[in-house]
C-alpha cells in the first residue's frame, strides 16, 4: 500500500466521521513535530560529518580503544604481538603474585607472593606504621599489571607494577627506604591503588569516600581521566576524604563495611553519577572496606585483634534506600567493648589472605582455615589484608 | 473460611471472580497483563517442569527462546504398516527433536478437551494427559487467586460451552476430564454452568416475563452464540448454540498482516525466502521466538549490509532479538480496542532501532476485518435458524466479551434483530461474573 492510498483512507475516514478529523489531524500534527525535531539532530549530525567534528570524535574513541587494547595485551604478557598470540586462557600453573604495601605517604614495597606458596611468613615492614591517621594498606596482583594512584585530592597517576623496586621476601625493610614513585603534593595523602589492566572489559569505575559517599563514572571516560590525571574526590563533605576505587559491571552488587560492623550492599546500577552520601555512618564511625562481592564468596571481615567474622553473601539485602545504615555485624555488647572492624574482603574457601599486623609482620593465610578457627594469629593488633585471588594449585 | 469462586476456563483468555453477596469481585490474577482480570489460556512447562501461566508463561517462553542455539536430533516416532494387495511392510518413523529445546509451550487447551483422539503429549521425558494439562493450569490459577484472597478455596464452578463436542459422549468425556482435572488441582466441590447461562445470569435479573435471548460472547478467541429461553418458571432452555473460531487475537492478526508487515520490509525485500519468511512470522507470537536464532541474525545482518531495506530489517532485527516483540502485539491490541471508542488512533513504536509510527482509523479497521462480518453473520443466522426462531421473535440480544464491542458487529446486532433489543453486559466480565455468583449461591 503507497502512502498516497494510507492518506486516502484517512481522509475517507474524515468524510464518513467527522469527529475523528479532529483526532487524525492531532495526530498528524504531533508526527510532524517529532519528524522535525528529527530532522534538525539529522541536519546537525551532517554538519558534525562535514566539519570533521564527528571525524575527529572518532578518533579519539580510535585511540581510546587502541590505548585499552595495549592494555589488555600487557594484561595477557602479548605486548608487541599480533592479537592472534595471545593465550587462550590462564596458564593452570599458579603465578608469581606482586604483593604491593603501601601507606598515605606514598611509600611503596613490593614482595613476591605465591599463592600455593607454603611459607607463611612473607617479610616484615618496619617503622611508623600509621601515616595521618591512615593505616598501611595492601594489594595482591600480577606483576605485569598497571595500578592507578588515586589521591585523596582526587587526583590520579598510573604506574607499571614491575617498574618498582623487588624487596625479597623473609627480610626486614623500613618505611623509610621504600620506593616513592609519586610523592603525594601539598595537603594529600595516597588513598589506594586500583589495578588498570580490567579497565576495557568494565562498565564503571567507582569510588568510595572514608564517610560513605560513592559515585560512579563510565569507564569510557577513563581516557580523558587519565589524559587530565584528575578523577575527582568522590566525596560530599569537606572534612571527608577518598577511600576506594574499583571497576565494576553494572549488574554486581557493592559492599561498604564500617568501622562499628555496619554492612551495606548496593547495586551498582541504582548508584548515582555524582557524589552521594549511601551509608548513614555514626559520626566516629568510618568505612574499613568496599568492593563489588563476587558470586560465590563470603563476606569476611577482620577485628582489630584479628577475629573472623564471616557472613554468607546471601544474608545481606541489598539497600534500596538513598541513605541507609546498614545491616549490623557486630553485637552491641562487643561493640561497647571496643570491638571494631579493620577490614573486610570477599572470600572464596580456597582463597588465601595475606596479613600485615602492627609489628609489621607480613604473613600468608587460608581463608578457610580461618573461617574455621575463627582468628587470625597475629602479633599485636591486626591492620591491613589483601586478597591473593588467583588461588589455585596445591595448598598447604 | 472456605472460598467458592468462578472459574471462566476460556480457549484464549480465562478469568476467576468471587462475589461476596453484594458484588462481584474480579481477581487481577495476571498482573502482567494488560488486562490483569485475564489470564491468557496458555501453560509453559520447562525443562525442569516449572510450569507456568499467562504472561508471565509467554514472557519466559520468549526468554527462553531468542537467540538460542538448536541442536536437532533424529529420534524413532513410531511405525507405519503398509499393506498392498499381496505385500505388507512396516517402516519405521523419525522426527527431528530440537535437544536444546527450554520447554513446552501449549495453548488451547480447552479445544484439547475435546478433540477426539488426542490423549495427551510427551513433553521430555513425561507423559501428560489432556487432563493433566488442564490440572496444571486449573492449579496455578488457583494458587493465584488463593494467594489473592489470603484463604484457600474449596469450591469452584466452571464455565462450559453449550456443546463440547456433537456427540454426547464425546461432551459427557470432555466435562468429566474438566471436573476430574478441577478435583486434582485442589478443588473440594466441583460443579458447572453454561457458559451462555453465566453471561446472562445479570440480564436474567431484570425481566419479568419469559424471553427468547440471543447470547453473542465475543471473545479473544472463539464467538460463542447461545440462542436462550430465560426468565421462564419452568427452567431455562437452550435452544440452539453455535460458534465460529473468529475473535479478538484474529483482528489483531489482520491488522499486523495488513498494516504492519510494511515496516518490516515486506513489498522491498524480494528474492531472499529467508528474510520473507521471518517477516511472514510477525503476526504469530509464537512462531516469532522460534526464528529467533543466531543463524537468522547473521541472515538479516547480512541483508542490512548489503543495504537491502535496512532500516525496516533493523526493525525487524529489534522486534525478533530486542524483546520487543510483546509491546508490539499490545500496541496492536491497545489500538483495536480504542477504535471502538474512537474515529483514528496511533500504532506506535519507538525505540533505538526501531521507529514504527502508523496512523490507523476505524475505516481502515472495518476493511481489514470486513471478511470476518460475513463469517460471523452467517453462524448468527444458522444458530437462530436451527433454535427455529426468526430474529423478529427474539426479544434481546445480549453481547458480551471484547469484541464485541467492535461498531462493525454492533451495527450487524442492530441491523438483524433491530437496535433497541441489543443489550450490553460487561464485556470482559460478563461470563466469569456470572459463575462467581452461581458458585456463591
Amino acid at each position: 500500500m503507497t502512502f498516497a492510498e494510507k492518506i486516502e483512507e484517512w481522509i475517507k475516514e474524515a468524510e464518513t466521521r467527522p469527529g475523528s478529523a479532529l483526532m487524525i489531524l492531532k495526530l498528524i500534527a504531533g508526527r510532524l513535530r517529532d519528524l522535525t525535531e528529527r530532522n534538525e539532530e539529522l541536519l546537525a549530525e551532517n554538519i558534525a560529518l562535514e566539519n570533521g567534528t564527528r571525524v575527529d570524535e572518532y578518533q579519539k574513541r580510535i585511540t581510546h580503544l587502541e590505548y585499552q587494547l595495549a592494555l589488555l595485551k600487557k594484561r595477557f604478557g602479548a605486548d608487541g604481538e599480533p592479537l592472534s598470540g595471545l593465550p587462550a586462557a590462564q596458564p593452570a600453573a599458579p603465578q608469581a603474585l606482586a604483593l604491593l604495601a603501601y601507606n598515605a605517604s606514598g611509600r611503596m614495597f613490593r614482595f613476591e607472593a605465591f599463592p600455593d606458596s607454603q611459607r607463611a611468613a612473607l617479610g616484615r615492614i618496619l617503622g611508623e606504621m600509621s601515616m595521618g591517621g591512615e593505616q598501611p594498606r595492601l594489594l595482591a596482583l600480577p606483576l605485569e599489571e598497571d595500578v592507578l594512584l588515586m589521591f585523596t585530592s582526587g587526583r590520579v597517576s598510573t604506574l607499571a607494577a614491575a617498574d618498582l623496586p623487588f624487596s625479597e621476601a623473609g627480610r626486614s625493610r623500613f618505611w623509610i627506604d621504600a620506593a616513592l614513585p609519586d610523592e603525594p603534593h601539598a595537603g594529600e595523602l595516597l588513598a589506594c591503588l586500583l589495578p588498570l589492566s580490567r579497565l576495557p572489559l568494565a562498565d564503571f569505575i567507582l569510588q568510595v569516600s572514608r564517610r560513605g559517599s560513592v559515585k560512579r563514572t563510565l569507564s569510557s571516560m577513563s581516557e580523558s581521566v587519565l589524559a587530565n590525571h584528575y578523577l575527582g574526590r568522590g566525596a560530599t563533605q569537606k572534612a571527608d576524604q577518598a577511600f576506594d576505587v574499583f571497576l565494576c559491571q553494572k549488574k554486581e552488587r557493592l559492599l561498604l563495611v564500617s568501622s562499628q560492623g555496619r554492612a551495606l550492599a548496593l547495586n551498582v546500577d541504582e548508584l548515582s553519577y555524582a557524589s552521594e552520601e549511601r551509608m548513614r555512618l555514626e559520626p566516629t564511625d568510618y568505612i574499613v572496606a568496599s568492593f563489588i562481592m563476587p558470586a560465590g564468596a563470603a563476606l569476611v571481615c577482620l577485628t582489630q585483634t584479628g577475629k573472623v567474622i564471616e557472613r554468607a553473601a546471601d544474608d545481606l539485602e541489598v539497600s534500596k534506600s538513598g541513605l541507609a545504615r546498614g545491616q549490623a555485624l557486630i553485637p552491641p555488647s562487643r561493640l561497647e567493648q571496643g570491638t571494631r572492624f579493620i577490614g573486610a574482603l570477599p572470600v572464596g574457601k580456597d582463597d588465601r589472605l595475606v596479613v600485615l599486623d602492627a609489628a609489621g609482620n607480613l604473613t600468608l593465610h587460608t581463608a578457610s582455615v580461618l573461617s574455621a578457627a575463627g582468628a587470625i594469629k597475629v602479633d599485636g593488633p591486626f591492620l591491613s589484608a589483601a586478597l591473593l585471588p588467583y588461588s589455585e594449585g596445591p595448598k598447604p | 473460611m472456605s472460598l467458592r469462586v468462578g472459574i471462566d476456563f476460556g480457549t484464549s483468555n480465562s478469568g476467576v471472580a468471587i462475589y461476596d453477596g453484594r458484588q462481584v469481585k474480579l481477581l487481577p490474577i495476571d498482573k502482567k497483563n494488560v488486562l490483569p482480570e485475564v489470564v491468557k489460556t496458555v501453560l509453559y512447562i520447562t525443562r525442569d517442569y516449572r510450569s507456568l501461566i499467562g504472561q508471565e508463561a509467554i514472557e519466559q517462553y520468549y526468554r527462553d527462546n531468542i537467540n538460542r542455539q538448536r541442536r536437532f536430533v533424529r529420534q524413532w516416532a513410531g511405525e507405519i504398516d503398509y499393506r498392498g494387495a499381496d505385500m505388507h511392510y512396516v517402516r519405521d518413523i523419525f522426527v527431528y527433536v530440537d535437544e536444546l529445546k527450554p520447554g513446552r509451550l501449549m495453548q488451547y487447551l480447552k479445544t484439547a478437551l475435546r478433540k477426539d483422539g488426542y490423549e495427551g503429549t510427551r513433553i521430555f521425558e513425561r507423559y501428560y494427559k489432556v487432563g493433566d494439562l488442564v490440572q496444571t493450569y486449573l492449579g496455578l490459577l488457583k494458587q493465584r487467586a488463593e494467594e489473592l484472597l489470603g484463604d484457600s478455596i474449596q469450591a469452584v464452578t466452571l464455565g462450559r460451552p453449550v456443546r463440547f463436542s456433537a456427540s454426547p459422549e464425546g461432551d459427557r468425556r470432555a466435562e468429566e476430564t474438566l471436573r476430574q482435572a478441577a478435583y486434582a488441582a485442589g478443588f473440594k466441590q466441583v460443579d458447572f454452568e453454561l457458559e451462555p447461562v453465566a453471561a446472562a445470569l445479570d440480564y436474567e435479573q431484570t425481566i419479568q416475563s419469559p424471553q427468547n435471548v440471543v447470547i453473542f460472547d465475543f471473545g479473544g478467541g472463539t464467538l460463542d452464540i447461545a440462542v436462550m429461553r430465560l426468565g421462564d418458571s419452568h427452567g431455562r432452555q437452550v435452544y440452539a448454540s453455535g460458534g465460529v473460531d473468529v475473535a479478538g487475537s484474529d483482528f489483531d492478526r489482520a491488522i499486523i498482516e495488513k498494516r504492519m508487515l510494511a515496516h518490516f520490509g515486506l513489498g522491498k525485500v524480494s528474492h531472499q525466502p529467508e528474510v520473507l519468511e521471518m517477516i511472514q512470522a510477525v503476526p504469530d507470537w509464537m512462531a516469532l521466538p522460534e526464528l529467533a536464532t543466531p543463524l537468522n541474525r547473521n541472515i538479516l545482518e547480512k541483508a542490512i549490509r548489503a543495504r537491502m531495506a535496512p532500516v525496516r530489517l533493523k526493525a525487524l532485527q529489534a522486534l525478533i532479538y530486542d524483546d520487543l516483540a510483546f509491546t508490539f502485539y499490545n500496541r496492536v491490541e491497545a489500538a483495536k480496542i480504542a477504535l471502538s471508542d474512537q474515529g483514528a488512533t496511533l500504532i506506535s513504536l519507538d525505540d533505538r532501532n526501531i521507529g514504527l509510527w502508523e496512523l490507523y482509523t476505524r475505516a481502515q479497521f472495518e476493511k481489514d476485518i470486513q471478511h470476518y462480518v460475513g463469517q460471523v453473520e452467517k453462524v448468527l443466522l444458522e444458530t437462530l435458524a436451527a433454535a427455529g426462531l426468526e430474529p423478529g421473535q427474539v426479544d434481546a440480544v445480549v453481547k458480551t466479551g471484547g469484541s464485541s464491542n467492535i461498531p462493525l458487529f454492533s451495527d450487524l446486532l442492530a441491523r438483524v434483530f433491530g437496535a433497541d433489543k441489543v443489550r450490553m453486559s460487561n464485556s470482559f466480565s460478563s461470563v466469569v461474573a456470572g459463575l462467581a455468583i452461581k458458585a456463591a449461591r
